[in-house]
């Protein structure tokens, strides 16, 4: 049997809470508006995993360029076990403005100018490459998106801008579509998706 | 009892003189037709349908609105849900109430999800979601309420069950703050119907490790055998102590009929191999722990519990192993059977009926499992149909014999909670 009239402590515990519980909810937005607002924004090139999503989710999953890079980028003595927490050193300062992976480092290197660094996790070891995942596989598409009114077909090149705040923390905060024709060695890992 | 039972049967009584009219009519009067009760169920449907067009229109536009009013709805809606529970608690509305609550915990969650999405931040980690838990069994504290406390564990596996999943990975923190906050409440406050969630939420952690770190699926039994010692050394009713150790024999039966009935093959006996010491070593400690408890609260009659965790898939696999388990499922159903007709507590009958089940069982098992090899399919089924009828006629009529003995507890017919 519940309690039906609670006490004056009892009460108290329970605004306590309430209170908790709305501030949490907002400490979320906060973080979320805070990460955008104070963190250093670069951009990635990525494709959808199934571009049919658009029409059919609410989210699209995203495969990222540098979620697949090569086993000699690995910049630690130990080799990469899988769910490993890595950190990966981008550049950000090329001229297409979308970020190529400078390492992968497995304790947090320091970024020269032109450089970022973004957290991710292994998700397979392979004989020659690494993929990585990095919590940023997901994009809520907003219904005033372009992308949405976008073909399916069309949808293959996206850069993703992504903000990352100085606590580590990343969120997507715009993907449009990548007009310029993908290069030779990036069409090659597109092909696998 | 109906009102339509009464109403068809009633007359039969004053025919052969048990009442008289006029009682009968005392009776029909003290239930009334349930037209009644229906009408009183239209206001909660009607604002139920009204809640869902609400629903329904703010589901639409969604994603339309602006952050600012997504977040005030949100926090608005669970903020009325939590003062809605507890004006109809305090008006002493009990079940509204605790189901108003029930629904401001669960907008909390939703108010999570939804918010890491406007901002883009759901990925892989939900460690926002433990939150959801802390909340959970800071509620159930704030009320007593065991609902609430049942509900908390709920959400405790579902987030247990998205890390393992999901993310590949276990939340001690969830296991942690879950069982260790309301396991606490249950000492506290014990009812039969928590227990039995509350055991069956350990054994989901525990089989949500046990497959995260990729070990042999029998080290399960650990845990689960642990929350099972520990209801030896609890002093509770016989009741509330099935209602913590059923669920863990119920696993470690099936667990025996899966070996019974696929051992065979080395193959699947050499999945469930541990390291031989380590394992049996561990399985020895939980032992003399639940034998201790069992000597202090007088509980020794249940020790054949533990056949069921006899360790036969160290044997070889093939022939030896199959019927080793064979011998294990029938000592275990004997051992309830006996264990029903010494029951002093009125709980004979139901053990009786589960002693009889467990037996047919693994009656059935045995002859699957070595019949079909060497008799001709027609003789096979009919020797076991004859089997079977002679088994449910010879129980039966030991059912019977027993239920003449011993005074009707009054839920005999129910099953027992560890069915």
């Amino acid at each position: 049997m519940p309690i039906t009239i609670l006490s004056a402590g009892r009460r108290r515990l329970l605004q306590l809470l309430l209170a908790a519980q709305v501030l949490y909810v907002l400490g979320v937005a906060g973080a979320g508006y805070a990460t955008s607002a104070l963190g250093q924004h670069l951009q990635l090139r990525a494709a959808p995993i199934n571009p049919a999503e658009l029409q059919t989710g609410n989210y699209v999953r995203l495969s990222y360029d540098i979620g697949n890079v090569p086993l000699t980028a690995w910049r630690a003595t130990t080799p990469p076990q899988r769910r490993q927490q890595v950190y990966v050193l981008l550049h950000t300062a090329t001229p297409d403005s979308a970020a190529t992976v400078a390492g992968v480092y497995d304790q947090t290197p320091t970024a020269s100018t032109g450089q970022a660094v973004l957290r991710g996790w292994v998700e397979t070891v392979q004989p020659r490459r690494l993929r990585l995942r990095f919590n940023l596989e997901r994009y809520y598409v907003p219904a005033a998106s372009p992308l949405r009114r976008e073909k399916p077909r069309r949808l293959h090149p996206l850069l993703v801008s992504v903000s990352v705040a100085p606590w580590g923390q990343a969120r997507i905060t715009a993907v449009q579509l990548r007009r310029t024709e993908p290069r030779p060695d990036t069409a090659h890992t597109q092909l696998q998706h | 009892m109906s009102r339509k039972f009464l109403e068809t049967e009633t007359p039969a009584w004053v025919q052969d003189g048990l009442i008289t009219e006029a009682q009968r009519q005392q009776l029909l009067a003290r239930y009334p037709a349930e037209a009644v009760a229906a009408i009183g169920l239209l206001p909660l449907l009607g604002s139920l349908l009204l809640g869902l067009s609400v629903l329904s229109v703010l589901a639409a536009n969604w994603q339309a609105l602006p952050p600012t009013v997504r977040l005030g709805l949100m926090l608005g809606s669970l903020l009325g849900a939590y003062a809605a529970g507890n004006y109809f608690l305090r008006r002493g509305n009990r079940s509204v109430g605790q189901g108003l609550l029930a629904l401001g915990l669960l907008l909390f969650g939703v108010d999570i999800i939804l918010t890491s999405q406007l901002y883009q931040l759901v990925g892989y980690d939900a460690s926002g979601l433990l939150a959801w838990v802390v909340a959970g069994v800071a509620l159930s504290f704030v009320y007593e309420s065991s609902w609430l406390a049942a509900l908390t564990l709920g959400i405790a596996a579902a987030v247990q069950t998205y890390y393992a999943w999901v993310l590949g990975s276990f939340s001690y923190a969830t296991a942690l703050l879950s069982l260790g906050g309301i396991g606490y409440y249950w000492g506290r406050r014990p009812s039969v119907l928590l227990g039995q969630v509350l055991a069956t939420v350990v054994l989901w952690q525990a089989a949500a490790l046990v497959a995260v770190s990729h070990s042999k699926i029998t080290w399960f039994f650990i845990p689960a055998m642990l929350l099972y010692a520990v209801g030896d050394w609890l002093p509770r009713a016989p009741a509330a102590t099935r209602a913590l150790q059923g669920p863990s024999l119920v696993a470690a039966y099936l667990f025996t009929l899966g070996l019974a009935l696929f051992g065979e093959t080395d193959q699947y006996a050499g999945l469930l191999r541990p390291p031989l010491l380590a394992y049996l070593g561990a399985l020895a400690g939980v032992f003399v722990v639940s034998f201790i408890g069992k000597r202090r609260q007088g509980r020794l009659a249940s020790l054949p519990d533990w056949l069921l965790l006899l360790p036969g898939f160290y044997l070889p696999g093939g022939l030896p192993l199959a019927v080793a388990t064979l011998v294990v499922l029938y000592c275990y159903a004997g051992a309830v059977l006996l264990r029903a007709q010494r029951a002093t507590d009125g709980s004979g009958p139901e053990q009786l009926t589960l002693g009889a089940v467990l037996f047919v069982v693994a009656t059935m098992v045995a002859y699957f499992r070595l019949t079909w090899a060497f008799l001709d399919k027609s003789l096979f089924f009919l020797l076991g149909g004859v089997l079977l009828l002679s088994l449910s006629w010879y129980l039966r009529r030991r059912n019977a014999q027993a239920l003449a003995n011993t005074p009707p507890a009054p839920d005999e017919r129910k099953f027992p909670p560890t069915t």
